[in-house]
C-alpha cells in the first residue's frame, strides 16, 4: 500500500493535538476497518479449520497407513491402499452406482424444480400453501422417508408392484436389479429434493424484472421461448448454485440407499445382494464400520472428495456454458 | 451489576463444564454406571433390585440396534471414550473384539476364574482369550437350536403338525429339505422357508470348524461342511422354496404377519421377534420342534467391561450379579432368552416352561435338550467379516441373480480377501 489515502493528509490538520502521532481515534478507526472484515469472518474459519480442514487432512494421513478402527495405526505404508483401491472392482461398481443414481436422480430433479418454480411463479391461489407444500418432503426426517419409500418398493406386498400388476407388469424385485434399485433409489432422492430447488428457483424467478417479460409479450414471443430465453438466463447464478450443492449432495449419497437395503440393521450391508446400489460413501460405511478398515475407508473417502471435486467443477462449467447461451 | 452478571455467567459455564466432564459420579454422591446393550436382555426389574439393594450405585441402560450397537463399541474403543461402563458382546462378534482385549478389563483380576464352572465349557470359553488366563466377558444367554413351523400350514400340507412327529419328518437336514418338496407340491402358494440364509447360518452352527479352525487359521475353501451347508441351502432357494427374506427385517416381519412362510430356524430369543412380527393373530398357529441334524448355537451374549469405564470393580459386580444362575433363571421365564449355565437349564422349573404363544411348546426342554447336545462352532477372529459374504450370496441365488455354483464361487473369493 504505497499510495497515500487522501485521509492521512487531512487527519493531522483536523487534530486539536499538535503531536505528531495521529491521533488515538483515527488509528483505531484505521485498523478497525481494515482487520474488522477479517475478524467477523474469522469464527467460520475457526470453525471450518476444526471441523473441515483437520479432518480432511488426518483422513489423508489416515489413508498413508494400516488403521484399524479399534487399534489404531498398524505403521505407514504409503500409497498401497491406493494402489489396492485403483484394483477393487468393488470401488469401480461403487463410482459407478453413485454416479448413475446421481444423474438419475438430479437431472430429472433439477429439471422438475425448474418446472415447479415456474409453476408456483405464475400466481396461483393460494401461494403460499403451495409453496410450503414443496417443501414438506424436505422437511420429513430421511429415514423415515426411506422407510415409507422402502415399503412402497417392497418385492412381496409394495404398493409400486401392485399398481404395476394393474397394467400387466410382473413384480419386479427392486433390491435385485440394479436398474430397478437406481430408480427407486432416485426417486427417494427426488421427492425429498425437488421441492426444495423449486423453491430457490422461485426466490430466483421473482426478481427477474417483469418489464422483460412484457417487452416480449410485445415482441410476441410465446410462454415456453420466454421461460428458456428470459427466465433461464436470468436465475443463471441460482441454477449454478443448486447443481453445484445438488452434485455435492448427490455423490455423497447415504442414508436413502443404506436404508433401501433390508440388510443394513444387520451385519451384511453392501447395498444389496451384488453391491447393486452401493454407493461411495456405502463402501466406506462397509470398510471403515464394518470390517473395522479405517485406513481403507479413508482412501476411499479422500476419492470421494476428488471425485465430488473434477465433477463439480465439470458441471459448473457446463452449466455455466449452456445457461448462458440463452 | 455487571460484576453480578460476570459472577453468574462464570457459575453458569462452570456448571455446565462440570456436568460435561461429570457423569461418572452424580451430585447426589452415587456412583453411576451405564450398560450398553442391544434388543432385549431382560434386565429392567433385574437392575431396579440391584439399586434397591445397593444404595450407592445408579445403573441406566443404554439399547440400541444390534449393528449400531457393534458400531458404536468399536468407535468408542478407539476413541478411548463414550463406552458404557458394561457392555455387551454378541457371540458373533466377540472372537472381533476378542483381538482388541486389550482394550477391555481382564475379569480375572477380579476373580472371575472362579465363577468359571458356573458356565457351560464352551460359553466360558468363547468369553476368555489367552488359553483362559483373559477373561473378557462374563456369559449371558445362548441360542440353542430350534426349529419354528405353522403348524396350520402343514396341516394344509397334508403334513404331521404334532411336534413329536415334525421331528421324526426331518433327522437330517436332507430330510428337511424332501419336506420342503412335498410341501411346496401342496402349498405352491407358501414359501416353505423364510431364508435360505438362516437354513446356511443353522447347518453350518452344527459344525465344530466353520470358516475358521481351531488355531484361527482359514479354511472355508476346503472345509467340506461350509460347502454342504451351502449347497443345502442354496438349492432351497434354486427350486424357490424360500421367501429370499432378510432375515430379522422389515419384510420378514411383513411375511410372518402375512404367513408367507411354514419354517423357520429359531434359537431360543428368536421366539420373542417372531411373536412380535407374527402378532396376535398367529397366536397358536406357531409351534417349535427339534431342530435337524441335531444340537448347534447361533448367538446368546458376553458382558465385558471397557477399560476406559472410571468403576470396573462395580461394574464387575453387577456383571456376575447378572449373569449369576439365579438371575439368569428369571431371565428365562421372563423372556425366554436361555440360559447359557447347565446347572440352570436343567432346572426343574426351567425344563418345565412352555410358551404359550408357541401351542404352548415345552421350550424349556426342547431348548436344554438342545442344549445338551450342542457343539459349538469355532469363531475364528474374522468370523464376522467372511460370515456376511456367504449370505450375500445365497441372496443371489434366491433372486435368481446366479447359480448356486456362480454364487459360491465369487462368495469364496470374497471370503479369501476379507479373511486377508
Amino acid at each position: 500500500m504505497t499510495v497515500t489515502r487522501p485521509e492521512t493528509e487531512v487527519a493531522p490538520a483536523a487534530s486539536v493535538s499538535p503531536s505528531k502521532e495521529p491521533p488515538k481515534r483515527f488509528r483505531l478507526s484505521n485498523w478497525d476497518a481494515r482487520y474488522t472484515p477479517y475478524l467477523i469472518i474469522a469464527p467460520f474459519f475457526l470453525v471450518f479449520g476444526i471441523f473441515g480442514l483437520y479432518p480432511l487432512i488426518y483422513t489423508a494421513w489416515v489413508s498413508l497407513h494400516d488403521w484399524q478402527l479399534i487399534d489404531g495405526d498398524q505403521g505407514f505404508i504409503g500409497l498401497d491402499n491406493y494402489v489396492t483401491l485403483f484394483g477393487d472392482a468393488n470401488f469401480w461398481n461403487a463410482l459407478f452406482n453413485t454416479l448413475s443414481l446421481f444423474v438419475l436422480s438430479t437431472v430429472p430433479q433439477l429439471l422438475a424444480a425448474l418446472g415447479l418454480a415456474a409453476l408456483l411463479d405464475r400466481g396461483l391461489r393460494g401461494s403460499a400453501f403451495w409453496r410450503a407444500g414443496v417443501l414438506l418432503p424436505n422437511v420429513i426426517s430421511v429415514a423415515a422417508v426411506a422407510l415409507v419409500f422402502a415399503q412402497f418398493f417392497g418385492r412381496d406386498f409394495g404398493i409400486v408392484n401392485f399398481l404395476l400388476g394393474f397394467v400387466g407388469i410382473d413384480p419386479i424385485d427392486w433390491r435385485a436389479e440394479t436398474w430397478a434399485s437406481h430408480l427407486a433409489v432416485s426417486t427417494m432422492v427426488m421427492w425429498r429434493w425437488t421441492g426444495y430447488n423449486a423453491l430457490l428457483y422461485l426466490a430466483a424467478m421473482q426478481s427477474v424484472p417483469k418489464d422483460m417479460y412484457e417487452s416480449a409479450t410485445l415482441d410476441g414471443a410465446g410462454r415456453w421461448r420466454m421461460f428458456w430465453s428470459i427466465t433461464v438466463p436470468s436465475i443463471r447464478p441460482t441454477i449454478l448454485f443448486t447443481v453445484v450443492t445438488s452434485t455435492i449432495g448427490g455423490l455423497q449419497l447415504f442414508a436413502e440407499p443404506a436404508l433401501f437395503d433390508p440388510g443394513f440393521a444387520a451385519n451384511n450391508s453392501t447395498g444389496g445382494s451384488d453391491r447393486q446400489f452401493q454407493t461411495l460413501v456405502l463402501y466406506m460405511y462397509e470398510k471403515g464400520f464394518r470390517l473395522f478398515d479405517a485406513g481403507y475407508a479413508a482412501t476411499v473417502a479422500w476419492m470421494l472428495f476428488v471425485v465430488v471435486l473434477i465433477v463439480a467443477v465439470v458441471n459448473f462449467t457446463l452449466t455455466r456454458r449452456i445457461a448462458g447461451k440463452g | 451489576m455487571s460484576t453480578r452478571l460476570v459472577g453468574s455467567v462464570a457459575a453458569t459455564l462452570a456448571m455446565v463444564l462440570v456436568a460435561g466432564c461429570g457423569g461418572s459420579s452424580g451430585a447426589d454422591g452415587k456412583i453411576e454406571l451405564s450398560l450398553g446393550l442391544f434388543s432385549d436382555f431382560g434386565y429392567d426389574k433385574l437392575i431396579e433390585e440391584y439399586m434397591a439393594s445397593h444404595s450407592n450405585i445408579k445403573i441406566e441402560q443404554r439399547k440400541v440396534k444390534m449393528e449400531q450397537h457393534n458400531t458404536q463399541l468399536a468407535t468408542q474403543l478407539a476413541g478411548g471414550r463414550g463406552a458404557a461402563d458394561i457392555v455387551a458382546l454378541e457371540e458373533g462378534v466377540v472372537s472381533q473384539f476378542r483381538a482388541s482385549k486389550d482394550k477391555f478389563v481382564n475379569l480375572a483380576e477380579y476373580g472371575a476364574k472362579d465363577l468359571k464352572d458356573q458356565w457351560a465349557g464352551w460359553k466360558w470359553n468363547q468369553g476368555t482369550a489367552d488359553g483362559g488366563e483373559f477373561v473378557l466377558g462374563l456369559g449371558t444367554d445362548m441360542g440353542s437350536l430350534g426349529l419354528c413351523y405353522r403348524a396350520d400350514l402343514f396341516a394344509a400340507a397334508g403334513l404331521p403338525t404334532d411336534r413329536a412327529e415334525v421331528a421324526k419328518l426331518w433327522p437330517t437336514w436332507a430330510d428337511y429339505a424332501k419336506v420342503a418338496d412335498q410341501f411346496a407340491a401342496k402349498t405352491p402358494n407358501v414359501k416353505f422357508v423364510d431364508t435360505g440364509r438362516n437354513v446356511y447360518k443353522a447347518i453350518l452352527d452344527q459344525t465344530e470348524e466353520g470358516y475358521f479352525a481351531k488355531d484361527d487359521s482359514y479354511i472355508a475353501e476346503k472345509n467340506d461342511k461350509v460347502k454342504t451347508a451351502f449347497d443345502q441351502a442354496a438349492a432351497l432357494g434354486t427350486k424357490g422354496q424360500t421367501g429370499a427374506l432378510e432375515p430379522f427385517s422389515q419384510d420378514w416381519n411383513v411375511a410372518l404377519k402375512q404367513g408367507s412362510f411354514a419354517t423357520t430356524t429359531c434359537p431360543a430369543w428368536a421366539l420373542a421377534l417372531i411373536k412380535a412380527g407374527a402378532g396376535d393373530a398367529a397366536a397358536g398357529k406357531w409351534d417349535v420342534t427339534t431342530a435337524p441334524g441335531g444340537g448347534g448355537n447361533w448367538g446368546g451374549s458376553f458382558l465385558a467391561i471397557p477399560k476406559q469405564g472410571k468403576h470396573p470393580k462395580e461394574a464387575y459386580e453387577l456383571a456376575k450379579w447378572l449373569t449369576a444362575p439365579e438371575q439368569q433363571k428369571r431371565i428365562f421365564k421372563e423372556t425366554g432368552n436361555l440360559p447359557s449355565q447347565p446347572k440352570v437349564y436343567q432346572d426343574a422349573e426351567v425344563q418345565a416352561t412352555v410358551n404359550e404363544y408357541f401351542n404352548s411348546a415345552p421350550v424349556g426342554q426342547i431348548f436344554a435338550t438342545s442344549a445338551e447336545s450342542l457343539k459349538p462352532t469355532y469363531r475364528g477372529t474374522k468370523d464376522s467379516k467372511v460370515g456376511p459374504v456367504f449370505g450375500t450370496a445365497l441372496t443371489r441365488v434366491e433372486q435368481g441373480k446366479q447359480s448356486a455354483a456362480d454364487a459360491w464361487t465369487q462368495a469364496l473369493k470374497e471370503a479369501t480377501d476379507a479373511a486377508k
